[in-house]
């Protein structure tokens, strides 16, 4: 094309309408902003408009010039993304000398970042990224998981929602907003009262609430968890000084004959009929409003299942201890019959927690009380001659061994249970791509931002740093998809374990898988970071 | 010579505008006025044959002080016969047909 003037258009002066005259100012403004290279043909339309010979007319030439301004525009945008980050167009201002440029296109690398962030977009993406996120924070609240906690909350509270009230009550670490919700959720619903119990003793500065405790107790007068978990708020310092200094003797069982008001409860909870720490209630509950709220951080699931109150444990070991103790100073006056009663008891007990548990260390502590009762019975059936009674409680003590051994990890020197192996290497997987995506991510953004933003830096940069960061322009943004799509990848056995749980009544195994997977996930960060991540109690 | 494109109605409407007075130099708008096609399509077609060098153009002198300079467009010489062999086979084919009002 032949050269052209710079000046631009003129606007003619007669009286024209509103409309003709925003169709020229508009063109005015098009050209003005016209590309570079098709701005010649931007003035010879614009030339054009003071021959149109009525307001329709220029209108409609106006609009035929900005639609050639978009298409311009378009065209030109086009052509810079088709060059690699850093390229410009020529015309523009060019880098001096030879240029060491990516070798992708924009156009390549911005369909792969917006493939990458689609992906995460999923919602498998994003529940991927809530978790991992949660385990590197040792699945405690953050303040943004405080506000969730608080939205799910006053929702509840306006639809009179008494579980989702009791789960939030369940979920919290503020102890007197968690009392407030607690009392609310039984408000509305008065079957929630065994929330009482399971809120009990958290956090672990938390003042028991003896008041709870007994409206539990009066709501549910057959369990003997409402009184284990009154005589674990005892908190009696001769109990507690029981295993001061190693395994006690008879000698420290006796100073326990004072402690009255613990006895009481104790006794109270060895006659009661039913042992439920309400684990299967929380479970339940959980479940249901983790199904309806699917977006919930795995961090409230997770805390707020581990966090559930059960009776203290040492507690019921020396309890039962004490009971051996008093069986054995009854049979050293040869009382036998209260020996075996004594002895009895504990094992009936032990019986009725193994039954009702609803975690694995309650069977367990049962199951070991219990073999501490049957090998006493059995020492004072041996030594009283009665060999039939004896063999039974041999079998017995067969039993136990043999559902010891069956809950315990198989081939598992650390001591991991079963779920946590089988999901560490899925863990090691997840928690390692998603480090490789978070690095190749890092690195797309920081190589093409500095080619972007400061080319001319770059131009003057050393050639090996300039290679460097070519090569990353080129290869970290397809790094990042395919970590992305590993990442999610390795979701997938977490995601399905989540599932499950969300779609099955309480089960053992179905609890054991996810917490499994909680500490299989928190095993890197641990590493990583140092610290003790697990979840407080 | 420029490359062979496709070409479509609009275009052979613009060649046989150009070609009913071969040497002369036209604006855009009477191009528009001639064959019924607007700005918008019109001078797309503009830019394409001036791409191919089938289109000579050049800029008018201001008529009246103040107002910018005019574009001018006539098919470059080697073009006319060309344009002339298609616009014949778009006709005989019946993919256009040359009238007053073609848009």
């Amino acid at each position: 094309m032949e050269g052209f003037g710079e000046r631009g258009m003129s606007v003619g002066k007669q009286e024209v309408p509103a409309s003709a005259r925003f169709a020229r100012w508009l063109l005015e403004w098009a050209v003005r902003h016209w590309p570079e290279e098709t701005r010649p043909w931007g003035l010879a339309l614009a030339a054009e408009i003071d021959e149109t010979a009525s307001a329709f007319e220029t209108v409609s030439w106006s609009l035929g010039g900005i639609m050639l301004f978009a298409r311009s525009v378009l065209s030109g945008a086009w052509a810079w993304m088709k060059l690699p980050a850093g390229g410009s167009l020529p015309g523009a201002s060019a880098p001096q000398g030879p240029s060491l440029l990516p070798k992708r296109s924009r156009v390549f690398t911005v369909a792969i970042l917006a493939t990458a962030a689609f992906l995460l977009f999923l919602p498998v993406g994003r529940e991927a990224i809530r978790t991992v996120r949660a385990s590197w924070q040792g699945f405690q609240e953050s303040a943004s998981d405080q506000r969730t906690l608080e939205e799910l909350a006053a929702r509840a509270e306006k639809e009179k929602d008494a579980g989702t009230l009791a789960f939030v009550a369940l979920s919290s670490t503020d102890p007197k907003r968690a009392a407030t919700l607690t009392e609310r959720a039984i408000s509305f619903d008065p079957e929630l009262i065994w929330v009482y119990g399971a809120r009990n003793h958290r956090p672990t500065f938390d003042p028991p609430r003896e008041e709870w405790l007994a409206r539990l107790k009066a709501a549910d007068p057959g369990n003997a968890v409402p009184d284990l978990l009154m005589a674990s708020a005892l908190a009696d310092p001769r109990v507690d000084m029981l295993y001061a200094h190693g395994t006690p003797k008879d000698a420290d069982f006796e100073v326990l004959e004072a402690a009255s008001k613990w006895k009481l409860l104790m006794e109270r909870a060895y006659v009661a009929p039913r042992y439920d720490s309400y684990f299967q209630k929380h479970y339940q509950l959980t479940r249901a409003v983790w199904n309806r709220e699917r977006n919930l951080p795995t961090t409230f699931i997770f805390s707020g299942l581990w966090s559930h109150a059960i009776p203290d444990l040492r507690n019921l070991m020396s309890f039962a201890k004490f009971k051996m103790h008093q069986a054995r100073k009854a049979r050293a006056a040869g009382d036998l019959q209260r020996a075996e009663s004594l002895i009895g008891e504990v094992d009936v007990f032990a019986l009725r927690m193994a039954d009702g548990s609803g975690t694995k260390i309650e069977k367990l502590i049962a199951l070991a009380i219990s073999k501490s009762a049957n090998k006493g019975l059995a020492d004072l059936f041996a030594s009283s001659a009665r060999p039939q009674d004896a063999q039974r409680v041999a079998l017995r003590l067969d039993e136990i061994e043999r559902s010891v051994q069956g809950m315990r990890p198989r081939g598992d020197p650390g001591g991991r249970s079963g779920g946590e192996q089988a999901f560490r290497r899925e863990a090691m997987l997840l928690q390692g791509f998603g480090i490789l995506a978070v690095l190749a991510g890092l690195a797309a953004l920081a190589s093409v931002l500095l080619f972007e933003m400061w080319p001319g830096r770059m131009r003057n940069a050393q050639t090996r740093w300039r290679r460097a960061l070519c090569w990353m322009a080129d290869y970290a943004p397809a790094t990042l998809l395919v970590a992305i799509g590993a990442f999610l990848m390795s979701f997938l056995p977490f995601q399905h374990a989540f599932a499950e749980y969300r779609a099955s009544s309480y089960m053992l195994r179905n609890d054991e898988r996810l917490m499994g997977a909680m500490w299989g996930l928190m095993e890197i960060p641990e590493y990583v970071m140092g610290v003790n991540a697990r979840v407080s109690t | 010579m420029g490359l062979r494109i496709r070409l479509s109605r609009q275009t052979l409407a613009v060649l046989d505008a150009l070609l009913s007075r071969p040497g002369q130099w036209l604006h855009g708008y009477s191009l528009s006025q001639s064959t019924g096609i607007p700005s918008g399509t019109l001078y797309p077609i503009l830019m394409r044959l001036e791409k191919l060098h089938w289109l000579e153009t050049r800029w008018e002198e201001a008529r009246t002080p103040g107002r910018p300079p005019r574009h001018l467009y006539r098919l470059a010489g080697t073009a006319r016969e060309w344009a002339r062999e298609e616009i014949h086979a778009a006709q005989e084919r019946r993919f256009w047909k040359a009238s007053e009002n073609e848009a």
